[in-house]
């Protein structure tokens, strides 16, 4: 079994049996679930793409365990080209779907881990490394999609997880045995839960010695016994279900797909163990595993960006504005936000270095600048979308009037705009505006990847401000 | 002559590499001389290596070397297609 096509992602999806729940109703198939279809397709378009020849250059790559040719998200980076390249295709697919396609935090976790277990072999002499190995080769060779599992519910956030009222806030081991572990807890916001075919689970914060069970690292897959996924809601989820122009992104829906994973005394196999009590890693895990999913923000969110700008444009063009100089002023500050992100994933990639496991990881300061910024820059380049689209972003008609036969004549009639434009044209960019700029996508930019204060709490640890105080002294002739 | 596009990868918003991509196939197409074959093939004449930019993620000895000649296309002259065309077959003769 080699590389897969979206399509028989999709059929690989119906050979899992995963628990999954939504609005009270337990999910027969995820892939034909409406709820689920949109961020399915997004995901198969990852697939799609690394056999595709106008995308493979970026989005496959030469797997160093077996020399065949794999799906990048698959891969372990092994130079600063393989850093770039990971940001060109994220920034490619983003132009396609305009919406989260889920596969990097897997393919960030694979990244991370790889790096650490080596690590942690090196110093405590046990055989994690090579036991990811033999799951990294399958997962290569199966073309898995993995989630990568980090956040935990952390309870109050006040203390470790050891200390915490309810122990399962944070996931931990409950139980060692001959064969494996047991596990309990959960982990929250997990994008691509649903539609994957196992979770890498790693654990979310430095650890001491009294978190030491909380230290925890393992793949299952997704229907191992004792797992629940519990899918979240999304800004208009219901028009998924009765609508078509309406959902606006009808195609790869408005964000990645979310959703809480709860571990009810799940048994993990030691072959599937790769962390388990060695808490002085925990911190370089979630360290990696950071630095690699804030280097993508500024490729996956300007792909998205592109198709933004490009949606304001064009509904500015349906509405008569795009004369207005004030609207190419906006165009041209949209464009300077969206490359100033790619700037920082670019930057963050090439001054990235290799790891002693032989793999490579971003700059930890560049790309922790690159995810703040984009808390700011996609809220700001959504102001300005919405700015030019008008306020009948928030106030058009649904497609439902729109076709009804007593009074879709009159939505039509006055909710036109520029002569020549069709009311269909503009009711569909502002619906895909409002998609990409009016709910859950933009939260996504804000916390995905961890919240800002997470990124400031790294760059204060990055940035060496002694070093900067020695620079102001030497200048200004004080002795030290 | 058979004849190959090899993509650079298509991040580039600048530039419709899809669009300039689907124009050079249909030109080859057009011309009983020569024939479209995947990169992936092993009996490739001329392969064309189509980047989006200067950059030119594609140019690698490895993917030209998958043809006994090439042409690579990266720079402004992506902004005329008949000028690419020309190009094209020039160099496809040549």
């Amino acid at each position: 079994m080699g590389m897969m096509t979206g399509q028989e992602y999709r059929a690989s999806l119906r050979l899992v049996k995963p628990d999954v729940y939504f609005l009270g109703e337990k999910v027969k198939s995820v892939v034909d679930h409406p709820a689920f279809i949109p961020h399915v397709n997004a995901a198969a378009l990852t697939y799609d793409s690394a056999l595709a020849p106008e995308f493979e250059e970026l989005a496959s790559a030469t797997s160093h365990l077996t020399g065949e040719k794999i799906s990048r998200f698959t891969h372990i980076h092994h130079s600063h080209e393989d850093l770039i390249k990971k940001v060109k295709m994220l920034r490619a697919i983003g132009q396609q779907t305009g919406s989260c396609f889920q596969r990097c935090v897997g393919h960030d976790g694979l990244n991370s881990v790889y790096s650490v277990t080596y690590e942690i072999d090196k110093k405590k002499g046990t055989s994690y490394h090579e036991r990811f190995l033999k799951l990294l080769r399958e997962i290569q060779t199966r073309d898995l999609m993995v989630s990568g599992a980090m956040t935990d519910p952390k309870g109050d956030r006040a203390l470790a997880p050891s200390k915490q009222q309810d122990p399962d806030a944070y996931l931990h081991v409950v139980q060692r045995k001959a064969d494996g572990i047991v596990v309990r807890g959960a982990k929250a916001h997990i994008t691509g839960a649903v539609n994957s075919h196992g979770h890498l689970v790693m654990p979310t914060a430095s650890m001491t010695a009294d978190d030491a069970d909380y230290a925890v690292c393992f793949y299952v897959p997704v229907d191992a016994p004792g797992i629940t996924h519990i899918f979240g809601r999304q800004t208009n989820d219901t028009r998924k279900c009765d609508c078509t122009l309406d959902q606006g992104n009808e195609e790869y829906g408005i964000v990645g797909g979310e959703a809480l994973i709860v571990f009810d005394n799940v048994f993990v196999p030691w072959e599937q163990v790769f962390m388990c009590g060695e808490y002085e890693f925990a911190y370089p895990l979630v360290e990696r595993f950071a630095t690699a999913h804030r280097q993508n923000y500024g490729g996956c969110k300007t792909g998205l960006a592109d198709a933004l700008i490009g949606a304001t444009y064009l509904l500015a063009e349906a509405q008569g504005a795009q004369g207005a100089t004030h609207i190419r002023e906006k165009l041209v500050d949209m464009v300077h936000l969206a490359e100033t992100l790619y700037c920082g994933s670019i930057a963050c990639s090439c001054q990235g270095y290799a790891l002693p496991a032989g793999s490579y990881m971003a700059d930890p300061l560049l790309a922790n600048i690159t995810k703040l910024n984009v808390t700011r820059n996609a809220y700001e380049i959504a102001r300005l979308a919405q700015d030019v689209a008008g306020g009948v972003l928030a106030t058009l008609p649904s497609e439902t009037d729109w076709r009804d036969p007593r009074v879709g004549k009159y939505v039509d009639k006055y909710m036109k705009g520029a002569t020549g434009v069709p009311t269909e044209t503009r009711m569909r960019l502002i619906r895909l505006l409002e998609a990409m700029t009016c709910g859950t996508a933009l939260a996504e930019s804000m916390h995905g990847a961890g919240s800002p204060q997470a990124q400031r709490i790294m760059i204060w640890r990055q940035a060496n401000l002694e070093h900067k105080k020695r620079l102001a002294r030497k200048l200004a002739k004080i002795k030290e | 002559m058979r004849v190959a596009l090899k993509y650079c990868g298509s991040c580039n918003p600048q530039v419709d590499l899809l669009k300039i991509g689907r124009r050079l196939a249909e030109v080859i197409a057009r011309r009983s001389d020569l024939e479209l074959s995947p990169v992936s093939a092993s009996d490739i004449d001329f392969i064309v290596v189509l980047c989006g930019c200067p950059r030119a993620c594609a140019n690698r000895d490895e993917v030209k070397a998958r043809a006994k000649r090439h042409l690579l296309i990266s720079d402004e002259s992506l902004g005329d297609m008949d000028a690419l065309e020309s190009t094209l077959l020039a160099a496809a003769q040549g």
